[in-house]
Parts: structure tokens; sequence; C-alpha cells
């Protein structure tokens, strides 16, 4: 596909952002003598470290791929390797952020964010404080003793982000993770995604059905054609660094959105 | 980063503090619902005038107040608070094996498709039937004494339970076990704190359901075949046209029924964070 693919396997370090590797991935759902192909022969590289967005038309099987990335579904043919080793199942290596925030609505926003680490049984004084500074960093350190059910839709979505992010996860996986929201707080998830890339530099599968999302997000973007999904083409978005929302108005960003929307199209 | 954040310390008072008042608000209005009953009921008898029809309030308060402490009948009877322990007691045994016997059978249901399929239709058929047309062969079976009576409400709360329990864990999402396992959590762990922990509010539900029906059970079950209880006690007073003694043992039921439903209600409001308004 293209020379930014990680073909060199490394040595796994905690921490350290993880390659993504699809090959020939294919899945179909058998129902009551119904069968869907999902997905046929999709392959992707993504590099250690990339923002990669995903987008097709509905039903073409964005959420079925992302969800074979995240050990949920196996796929019937192909191959899936995360940092070169095949995903068996799931795990917090790899931090899933659906489109609606799942949080257990019988734990407050701390005990939410802390399940992790205490399901791994690594729950130290460290994480703890770890937890509280990214309940700041997030915005919600005023309500960490607060109820999923007494938190707005922008804070679900946040506290989900907060505990995901204390596995320090090497893949993000979001699943049209601020289709729900209003458009002011999507492009306040937007800028807090986009500082958290620039910082942590995580590998990121987005998918999305806004091609304008995808431009001021990704470094590529990955058109998938109707169902069964392929990959169509894949899209370098070479916008500057760091972006900002203001970048949409720009010349480049409207001409990178028209070459996407024309490959959705054609 | 700073998104929106509202200075949460002083909202959560505010909200603390209408919480508070709107519980009062409803306190009042219920007694003041309550004693408007009364209300009706002291007119009623004094239109009625017939002590055995509709005997007074105060006349009611009193019998109530004293056969308390006294045994009616009073040769070998028992009082109030002897029966209303003896169907307590019932109850709650029944109760207890119920509910706990409906957990596992639930549970086992939702998770072994072999014994969905098998209790499926057995529950499905047990649960439209009334309990109380089990009473005739639960004496045949146990006789007159407790075996009977706690098999009754046994067989009343199992199924209300079992499809409670199944229901709950049926309804438990996806998302949630994924998004535990996700998080790193074995799937031990996941059964245990995720799928078992979001069914809870829903047991308890169906709990509460399955303890209104345990009383109906009980009463009708002393009033055909029993030597003590309320339910036995209300039908020896109607007997011998004893009224007010009537309206004292429905008062106790509903006393005890609302406290029950009460102590429900607090595990509900326990178990589950969205329940606490
Ligand atoms: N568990 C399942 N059982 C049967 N069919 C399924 C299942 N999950 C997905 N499908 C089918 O696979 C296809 C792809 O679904 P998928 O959810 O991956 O699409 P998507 O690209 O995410 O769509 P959208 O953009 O609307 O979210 C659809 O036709 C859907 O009906
Ligand atoms: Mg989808």
């Amino acid at each position: 596909m293209t020379e930014r693919s990680a073909q060199v396997v490394e040595e796994p370090v905690a921490d350290k952002p993880a390659a993504v590797r699809l090959r020939d991935v294919g899945k179909t759902f058998r129902k009551r003598r119904r069968e869907t192909t999902a997905l046929e022969g999709v392959s992707l590289d993504i590099a250690a470290g990339e923002f990669l967005c995903l987008v097709g038309p509905s039903g073409c099987g964005k959420s079925t791929l992302l969800s074979i990335l995240a050990g949920f579904t196996e796929a019937d043919t192909g191959e899936v390797l995360v940092d070169g080793r095949p995903v068996t199942g799931p795990g917090p290596d790899r931090g899933v952020l659906f489109q609606t925030p799942t949080l257990f609505p019988w734990l407050t926003t701390r005990q939410n964010v802390l399940y992790g680490p205490r399901a791994r049984r690594a729950l130290t004084p460290d994480v703890r404080e770890e937890a509280a500074e990214l309940l700041e960093t997030v915005g919600l350190a005023e309500f960490a003793d607060a109820y999923p059910h007494e938190l707005s839709g922008g804070m679900r979505h946040r506290a989900a982000f907060a505990r995901v992010l204390i596995n320090h996860p090497r893949v993000l996986l979001m699943d049209e993770p601020f289709g729900a929201l209003d458009a002011i707080t999507r492009a306040g998830m937007q800028r807090f995604l986009l500082e958290l890339w620039q910082r942590r530099r995580t590998t990121i599968v987005f998918v999305t059905h806004d091609v304008e999302e995808a431009t001021l997000l990704g470094d590529r973007v990955s058109v998938l054609s109707g169902r069964p999904g392929r990959t169509k083409a894949v899209v370098d978005i070479d916008l500057p660094r760091p972006r900002t929302y203001d970048d949409t108005e720009t010349l480049a960003f409207v001409t990178a959105k028209r070459r996407i929307r024309e490959v959705l199209e054609r | 980063m700073s998104l929106d954040t509202a200075p949460s310390r002083t909202v959560t008072a505010v909200r603390r503090r209408e919480r508070r008042q709107r519980s009062w608000r409803r306190l009042f209005v219920g007694t003041a619902a309550l004693a408007a009953a009364l209300a009706v009921w002291e007119v009623a008898a004094y239109a009625v005038h017939d002590a055995v029809t509709l005997p007074t309030v105060q006349e009611t308060v009193r019998q109530l107040v004293h056969y308390l402490a006294a045994p009616y009948p009073q040769v070998q009877g028992k009082t109030l608070v002897t029966d209303a322990l003896i169907s307590t007691g019932r109850i709650l045994a029944g109760f207890a094996l119920g509910t706990v016997t409906g957990l596992v059978l639930g549970a086992a249901m939702a998770g072994v498709r072999v014994i969905r399929e098998l209790a499926d239709p057995i529950v499905g058929v047990m649960r439209p039937l009334p309990p109380i047309a089990f009473i005739p062969l639960l004496v045949v079976w146990f006789g007159i004494g407790e075996a009977s009576k706690i098999a009754l409400i046994f067989f009343g709360v199992l199924p209300v339970v079992t499809i409670a329990t199944l229901g709950a864990l049926d309804a438990v999402p996806d998302e949630f076990t994924h998004a535990s396992r996700s998080l790193g959590a074995s799937s031990f762990h996941t059964m245990l704190h995720v799928r078992l922990r979001a069914a809870v509010p829903g047991v308890v539900t169906g709990m509460r359901i399955a303890m209104g029906g345990a009383w109906t059970s009980i009463v009708a079950a002393e009033m055909i075949a029993a030597t003590g209880g309320v339910g036995f006690l209300i039908l020896q007073a109607g007997n011998y046209l004893q009224t007010p003694l009537i309206f004292s043992g429905i008062a106790v039921i509903a006393v005890l029924g609302f406290t029950f439903d009460g102590l429900l209600r607090l595990l509900l409001r326990a178990v589950d964070p969205t329940a606490r308004r």
C-alpha cells in the first residue's frame, strides 16, 4: 500500500504505539440461512503512531472491522496482526471507544476509570494518582464521585476516554465516538483527541461517517466500498500538524475533503 | 485542557437540597392523603351507624391496640403480634428459599443452553398459575403445618425471581462485557463484576414483585388451612362478626407489606444509583 507501513516487527515495549496489519481480512455473518458478507479481502497497514481514519457507506463493515481488531469478533479469513502478533481476543493493549460510552452505571466516574487496573490487580497508589490527573485532564475532576447518569453526554464520552487511557493502550480503536454529540461538544472532543494524540502518539484507528472529521484528524483516510467492504483507496492528508478546528476553512483542507468525497462517491 | 466544568460542588449541594425538599413534600402529601381517607371512613361510619358493618376509626384503633397483646379467640387464641410474627416467618422462609433457588436457576438458564431449553416451558407454564390453586395439594402433601405454607410461598416466588434473573442477565448489553474484557478483565472477572452486577437491579425489582405475591398467597393459605397467622385471625374475626378486628388484621398486613417493600426499595437504591432520586 504505502511505504509508511511498518514492516519491521519491533519488540513490544509497554506504552509504545503498535503497528497494525490487516491482510485479506474477510467476514461473513450467517444467520437463519441468510448470509451477509460484511468484509471481503480487506488489507491495510497502519504504522505505529499513525492516526488512520476509516470512512465508508453505512453497513459496509467498519464496525465489524474494528470489532475484529478489538478481538470481539473473529475474522473468517486473513490475518490480523498487532505489532506482529495475531489478535486472539480482547486486551488492554487495544483501547476501545464505542459510539455510545458504555460506562458501568453502578460505578462512579473514578471507579469506572480505575476498573481496568483493578480488574488486572494493578491498582497502586501511583495509578490512583494518575487517574486523578486524567480526570483533571478530561475536565471531570469535580465529577469524580458522580455516577454516569449524572453526567452529560459529552462528559460520559470523556469519562470513557479516561477509562481507556489509564491502561496506556498501544492502539486506540474508536467507532464513531463523537457521532451522537452536538456540534460544539464534538469540536471540543476533536480538539481534545488531537492534543492527546500530539502528546502520546498512540496509533489510532478512527471510524467516522463524517468526511470533514476524517480530514481534520487523520494522517491517512482509508475509504471502504459498499458491502461487502473492501479498501477502495487510501488518501493521504498532508495538512500540517498540529491541526486545529480553524484549519477546516483553509483551501488545502477543502481540497483534501473533496478528494475523499470523490473516492467515496466513485 | 479545560472543557466545560461547572462548579459541581454547589450544583450537587443544590440538587441534594432540592431532593430533600421533594421527599419532605412527598411525605407531607402522603400523610395528608392517608388522613383524608381516614376522615372519609369516620364520616361513613357515623352515617352507617352500625359497628358490625363499619366500625369507627377510634373503635378499630382501640381493638387493634388491645389485641396486639391480648389473645383472640380468648381460648387457644394468639395475639396479633404473635400472628404477625407467624405470617412473617413463613414469608421470610419461603421468600429466601424461593429467591435463592430462582437466582441459581435463572443464572443457570442464562448460562447453559440445555438448562434454558429444559426449564423454559416448565417456568412458562408455572408462572401464570395462581399459587393459591396449589394450596389443597400442598396440604395433602405437607399437612397444615409450616411446611405447606413455606412451600406455597416458595412456588410463588420461584418463577417470578427466575424469570426476573434470566431477563436481567439476557438484557446486559454486549458492550458492557466487551468493554470489560478490553479493559483487561478476565472473562471470570467480567462474569462476576459486570454481567452479574449489571443484572442485580432487575433481580431486586423481580424480588419486589414476588414479595407482593407472597403476601397474597400466605393470607389465602392461612384462611384455608392454618391454626395461626394474620389470615387465620381475620377469618376467625369474620366468623364472629368482629369487624374492628378484621380491619386490624388488614392494617397489620398493610404495615408489614409496606415495610418489606420499603426494605426492598432501599436495597434497590443501594444497588442501583439511577434509582436514587
Ligand atoms: N452480529 C451480526 N450478525 C449478523 N450480521 C451482522 C452482524 N454485525 C454486522 N452484521 C452485518 O454486517 C454488515 C456490516 O455491519 P457493520 O456494523 O460493520 O457496518 P458499519 O460499516 O459499521 O455501518 P454503520 O456505518 O452504519 O455503523 C451489515 O450488513 C450488518 O447487517
Ligand atoms: Mg458501525
